[in-house]
C-alpha cells in the first residue's frame, strides 16, 4: 500500500510497513539564494516508527526538520499527515498539529527547575490567582513517570547531566498530545549506558504511536534504533531503506556518494626523511583531546578528519596558545613549545585560519588592506623605532596576497563584508602569506565555499607545502582531505583513532574511521 | 555569489547619505538660523571665541571618549577624573607649592593609572565597563572631597597656570592650539600607528583580533587609559580658564561628550567612532548650547535639549550601523 512507486535505491520499503504511511513527504523543494537545499525529497514515515535521517553536514536534514517546524518555508513539494495536507507556514503551525522538535542545543532554562521547565509555556492552574505548584507536579506527574526521570522536580536542571537534561527535553514536548517528535542528534555528549536509558525511553513513544524522526551521523546507532533510513547527500534523499536491509557499508556509500574521486594530488613519499617541525607528546585537555601524538614533517600536509566536535578544533587550540594543555608536550622544531597566547605561537612562526571566519577570521566592517595587515603590524613600521605604519608597503603586501590568492575585489579599501564567502576566505589566508610560517594550521578551509574558490584554496595549501611550510588540513568535508593531504588522521572523541597515508586516504577510509568508538574499543 | 554590499537599495542610499552628511547640514543650519535670529550676538567674534573656549574642552574629553568607544568600552567615569584632576593640578601648586609643569605631570600620570585601573577591571575581572567605570567614578569623586573637601582652591595660583588657558600660541588662543594638537595626535595615533590599528581591530571583532596576534587585554586597557589621560587634559585646561579648582567643575562634561562622540559616529561614516566626527558633533553641540543661552530659554529646556540630542545622537549612530549592514 505504497502510494508512491519505490525508488532504484528502496530495497523493499513496503516490508516495515503495516498501513499507509503516518507522515509524508513529497517533491518536497528548497532554495537558499541559487542553493538547493533539498531537491524532490520524499519521505514517508509509519506510525511508531523511529525514522533515521543521516548525510554529511549540509546534505539537507536540517533544512528538512526546519520546513516541517515552520522555521522556513519551503518552495513546493507537500506534506501530508495521516493523508491530510499540511500548511505549515510558523512555528505556531506546527506546534498545533504536535510536532515538536529537540534540538542539539536543548531549549531549557538551566536555572530553572525541573517543573518550572517542564511548565514552561503552559498555562498553569491557579489557586487565588496564584500559581499552584502542587497541582502542576501532579499534572506533570505522570509525564515525568513515562521519561523515567527519578531526580526531585525541584531540582534546577543546570545540576543535571545532559542524558537527563534530554529527559526533561523529551518530558516537555510529552506535556501535550505530540503526534511527531524530532530529535536533532541526541547521543552526541552521551556516554552509551546514557544513550541505552534514552533509546528506550524513544521506544516506549513509539509503541504509543508517536513517530519519532531521528537525526545522527552515528550509524551504529542508527542501525540498531531506526525502523526506517533516509540519506541525504547534496539535498537529494539519495536512499531510503530500512534496519532489514542496510549495512553500515551501504549508508557510508550512500552519504559519500559512491563514486571515488582521487584527484590528481601526487602524495609525498620522502616524509619521513624530512625534518620534524612540528611534534606532540601524549597531548591531553579534558575529554576534548586525550593523548594526542603527532608529528608533521616539512613540506606536510597533514589532514586532521573526523566529526564535527572530535575534539580536532581543540587539538589547533592548544598548537595556537588558545588554550593549554592539562598534560603533554609540543615541540616546534624539537624545542619546547608552550605558547600561552595566539601571539606568542604567531611569533614562534605559526598561523591559524579558524574555523568561523566571520566571528574569528575578519573584522568584517574594515577593509581587505586593514585585515591583512593585521598579523603583519610590527614589520609595517617606517623605522624600526617609529611607530607610525607605512602605508604603502602595506597595500604592497595587501596587493601581493590579492595577487597570489586572486582574491576579487573592487580595491583593498573594500570593507570585507562585501566580498563573497570564498574571497573573505582568501582574506584570511592571505592575512598569513607575508610571514615565515613554520606551521599552517587551517580549520576548516573551504566551508561556506564555492567550488572554484575551493580548488584555488586548495592548490595555494600544496604550493605553500611544497615551500616548506608544515600545513595541518581539519576538515569535515571527507572529499577535501583526499586532495589535499599526505596524511590524514582520524579523531574521534578526542583521541586519533586512525592514520592514513598516501593512497590510503579515501573519504570511505576516512568515514569508516570516523564512526569509531575509541572509548568502546579500549574498555 | 550575492554580494550583500551591492545590493543597497537607493532608500538605504539615500537615508545613509543623509545620516552621514545630516550632522554637518544641521550644523549649517543651526549656524544660519541662530545668526538670523539674534544677528546682534551671536553671530559676533566674541561669541565665537566664547563657543570656542566651550568646545575645545569638550573636544578634547570626547576625543579620549572616542578612543574608549572604538574598543568597544563605555567610559563614565570621565567627567569625574576631569573633575578631580582640576583640583589636584590647582592643589599641588597651591597647596605643596610644586612647579607648574611638574604639577601637570602627575594629574596626566595619575588619570593615566586610573585609566589602568578601569581597564583592568573590564578584562581582568571581567565587569561591564558601563559598571566599572561608574563605580570608578564614584570613588575617584570620593578622592576629589578626600583632597579638597569640597573647598575650591582659588587664590594663590601661580600666573603660568592661567596662561595655559589664556595665553597665545602663534597667534592662536593656546587652548585652541592644545584641543588642535591633541586631536591630531589622537587622529594619526588611531589611523597611523600600529596601537592604532590595533585598538579599531579589538573593537572591530576582539576574537578575531586575538587570533591575529593582538594582545587584547593590553590594548583594551591602552584605550581605557587615553581616555582618562584625554580628561585629566580637559580638567586641568578648566582649572586654568575658570582659574580654581572646584570639585565639580567638569562634571557636566559627560553628557554632552557622550553626544557628541554618538553624533560624530553617524557623520561621514556609517555608526564608526572617529575623531573628526567626533570634532563636528562637538561644535554642534556647542553650539546648540550657545544659542539657547543667548535666547535665553529657561535651564528646563536646556535639559531637554541635552537629553533629546543624546538619544537622537545614539539613534542616528545605530540607524547608521544596521543601514550599512543591509
Amino acid at each position: 500500500m505504497v502510494d508512491n512507486p519505490p525508488k532504484p535505491g528502496d530495497l523493499n520499503a513496503s516490508s516495515r510497513t503495516s498501513g499507509n504511511p503516518f507522515l509524508r513527504i513529497t517533491g518536497l523543494n528548497k532554495s537558499f539564494g541559487g542553493v538547493q537545499a533539498l531537491k524532490d525529497v520524499d519521505l514517508e514515515v509509519y506510525p511508531g516508527e523511529v525514522h533515521g535521517l543521516i548525510g554529511s553536514n549540509g546534505a539537507g536534514k536540517s533544512t528538512l526538520i526546519k520546513i516541517l517546524s515552520g522555521d522556513i518555508q519551503k518552495d513546493s513539494g507537500d506534506i501530508f499527515l495521516e493523508g491530510e495536507r499540511l500548511a505549515i507556514h510558523r512555528p505556531q503551525d506546527a506546534y498545533r498539529l504536535g510536532f515538536s522538535f529537540i534540538h542539539q542545543e536543548l531549549n531549557l532554562i538551566p536555572k530553572f527547575s525541573i517543573i518550572e521547565n517542564l511548565s514552561l509555556g503552559f498555562r498553569k492552574p491557579t489557586r487565588f490567582g496564584l500559581i499552584d505548584w502542587k497541582a502542576v507536579q501532579r499534572n506533570a506527574a505522570q509525564v515525568v513517570e513515562r521519561v523515567g526521570l527519578t531526580h526531585p522536580l525541584d531540582t534546577p536542571v543546570e545540576e543535571l547531566s545532559v542524558a537527563d537534561q534530554w529527559l526533561v527535553s523529551i518530558a516537555h514536548a510529552l506535556m501535550r498530545e505530540i503526534r511527531v517528535i524530532s530529535m536533532d542528534e541526541p547521543t552526541a555528549s552521551l556516554s552509551s549506558e546514557e544513550s541505552e536509558r534514552l533509546f528506550k525511553v524513544i521506544h516506549d513513544l513509539t509503541t504509543e504511536g508517536v513517530a519519532v524522526l531521528y537525526v545522527s551521523h552515528r550509524l551504529d546507532e542508527i542501525l540498531s534504533l531506526c525502523d526506517g533510513i533516509s540519506v541525504f547527500k547534496d539535498g537529494l534523499c539519495v536512499l531510503t531503506t530500512d534496519r532489514q536491509h542496510a549495512t553500515k557499508k551501504s549508508l557510508v556509500e550512500a552519504i559519500v556518494g559512491g563514486q571515488v574521486s582521487d584527484g590528481d594530488l601526487t602524495p609525498l613519499t620522502d616524509i619521513d626523511a624530512r625534518p620534524v617541525v612540528l611534534e606532540t607528546k601524549g597531548l591531553s585537555r579534558g575529554e576534548k583531546v586525550v593523548n594526542v601524538s603527532l608529528s608533521l614533517h616539512r613540506g606536510e600536509v597533514l589532514g586532521l578528519g573526523g566529526l564535527v566536535g572530535s575534539g580536532r578544533t581543540e587539538l589547533a587550540n592548544l598548537l595556537f596558545g588558545i588554550d593549554r594543555p592539562d598534560s603533554g608536550e609540543i615541540l616546534l622544531e624539537g624545542r619546547a613549545f608552550a605558547p600561552r597566547s595566539p601571539s606568542e605561537a604567531i611569533k614562534r612562526g605559526i598561523g591559524l585560519v579558524p574555523e568561523e571566519r566571520r566571528s574569528q577570521g575578519l573584522i568584517l566592517k574594515d577593509s581587505v588592506d586593514f585585515n591583512v595587515s593585521l598579523t603583519n603590524l610590527k614589520s609595517l613600521r617606517i623605522r624600526k623605532y617609529i611607530f607610525l605604519l607605512n602605508r604603502r608597503l602595506s597595500a604592497k603586501i595587501t596587493n601581493a596576497a590579492i595577487k597570489r590568492l586572486q582574491i576579487k575585489t573592487p580595491s583593498i579599501q573594500c570593507p570585507v563584508v562585501n566580498l563573497s564567502g570564498g574571497n573573505q576566505q582568501k582574506v584570511v589566508i592571505g592575512k598569513w602569506l607575508s610571514r615565515e610560517l613554520k606551521v599552517f594550521i587551517l580549520d576548516e578551509p573551504s566551508r561556506g565555499v564555492d567550488v572554484g574558490a575551493r580548488a584555488e584554496i586548495h592548490a595555494k595549501i600544496r604550493e605553500l607545502a611544497a615551500e616548506g611550510t608544515g600545513i595541518i588540513v581539519i576538515s569535515s568535508d571527507n572529499e577535501e582531505l583526499p586532495r589535499v593531504c599526505d596524511t590524514v588522521m582520524v579523531m574521534s572523541e578526542g583521541r586519533v583513532v586512525g592514520t592514513l597515508k598516501g593512497k590510503e586516504i579515501t573519504k570511505e577510509a576516512i568515514l569508516y574511521k570516523s564512526f569509531e568508538h575509541p572509548a568502546l574499543e579500549r574498555g | 555569489m550575492v554580494q550583500p554590499g551591492k545590493r543597497k537599495g537607493s532608500k538605504h542610499g539615500t537615508l545613509l547619505a543623509v545620516s552621514k552628511f545630516g550632522t554637518i547640514i544641521g550644523l549649517v543650519i543651526m549656524f544660519l538660523a541662530f545668526s538670523i535670529a539674534v544677528p546682534t550676538i551671536f553671530p559676533t567674534f566674541r561669541n565665537m571665541v566664547n563657543i570656542a573656549n566651550q568646545a575645545t574642552l569638550s573636544a578634547i574629553i570626547s576625543g579620549g571618549l572616542t578612543v574608549a568607544l572604538i574598543i568597544g568600552e563605555m567610559d563614565l567615569s570621565i567627567a569625574n577624573v576631569a573633575s578631580f584632576s582640576g583640583v589636584l593640578v590647582t592643589g599641588l601648586m597651591v597647596q605643596s607649592g610644586l612647579p607648574v609643569w611638574l604639577s601637570v605631570v602627575i594629574v596626566i600620570a595619575i588619570a593615566a593609572c586610573i585609566g589602568i585601573v578601569n581597564g583592568l577591571i573590564i578584562t581582568k575581572l571581567k565587569v561591564n565597563s558601563v559598571v566599572a567605570t561608574l563605580g570608578t567614578g564614584s570613588i575617584v569623586i570620593g578622592l576629589n572631597y578626600a583632597y579638597a573637601q569640597g573647598v575650591p582652591i582659588a587664590s594663590g595660583l601661580p600666573e603660568p597656570f592661567k596662561q595655559i588657558a589664556f595665553g597665545k600660541f602663534l597667534g592662536i588662543p593656546n587652548n585652541i592650539a592644545i584641543m588642535a594638537a591633541v586631536l591630531l595626535v589622537l587622529w594619526i595615533f588611531l589611523n597611523y600607528t600600529e596601537w592604532g590599528i590595533q585598538l579599531k581591530a579589538t573593537g572591530g571583532n576582539a576574537s578575531a583580533a586575538r587570533l591575529s596576534g593582538i594582545r587584547v587585554d593590553r590594548i583594551k586597557i591602552l584605550g581605557m587609559s587615553i581616555a582618562s589621560v584625554c580628561a585629566a587634559i580637559t580638567g586641568i585646561l578648566l582649572a586654568s580658564l575658570i582659574g580654581s579648582g572646584t570639585s565639580g567643575a567638569a562634571d557636566g562634561y559627560l553628557m554632552p561628550a557622550f553626544a557628541a562622540v554618538f553624533l560624530g559616529s553617524a557623520t561621514l561614516r556609517d555608526g564608526d567612532f572617529h575623531i573628526v566626527g567626533t570634532l563636528v558633533g562637538v561644535f554642534f553641540i556647542g553650539i546648540g548650547f550657545n544659542g539657547l543661552a543667548i535666547f535665553g530659554v529657561p535651564t528646563f529646556v536646556q535639559y531637554y535639549f541635552r537629553g533629546g540630542i543624546l538619544i537622537l545622537a545614539v539613534g542616528l549612530s545605530s540607524v547608521a550601523r544596521v543601514l550599512a549592514a543591509k
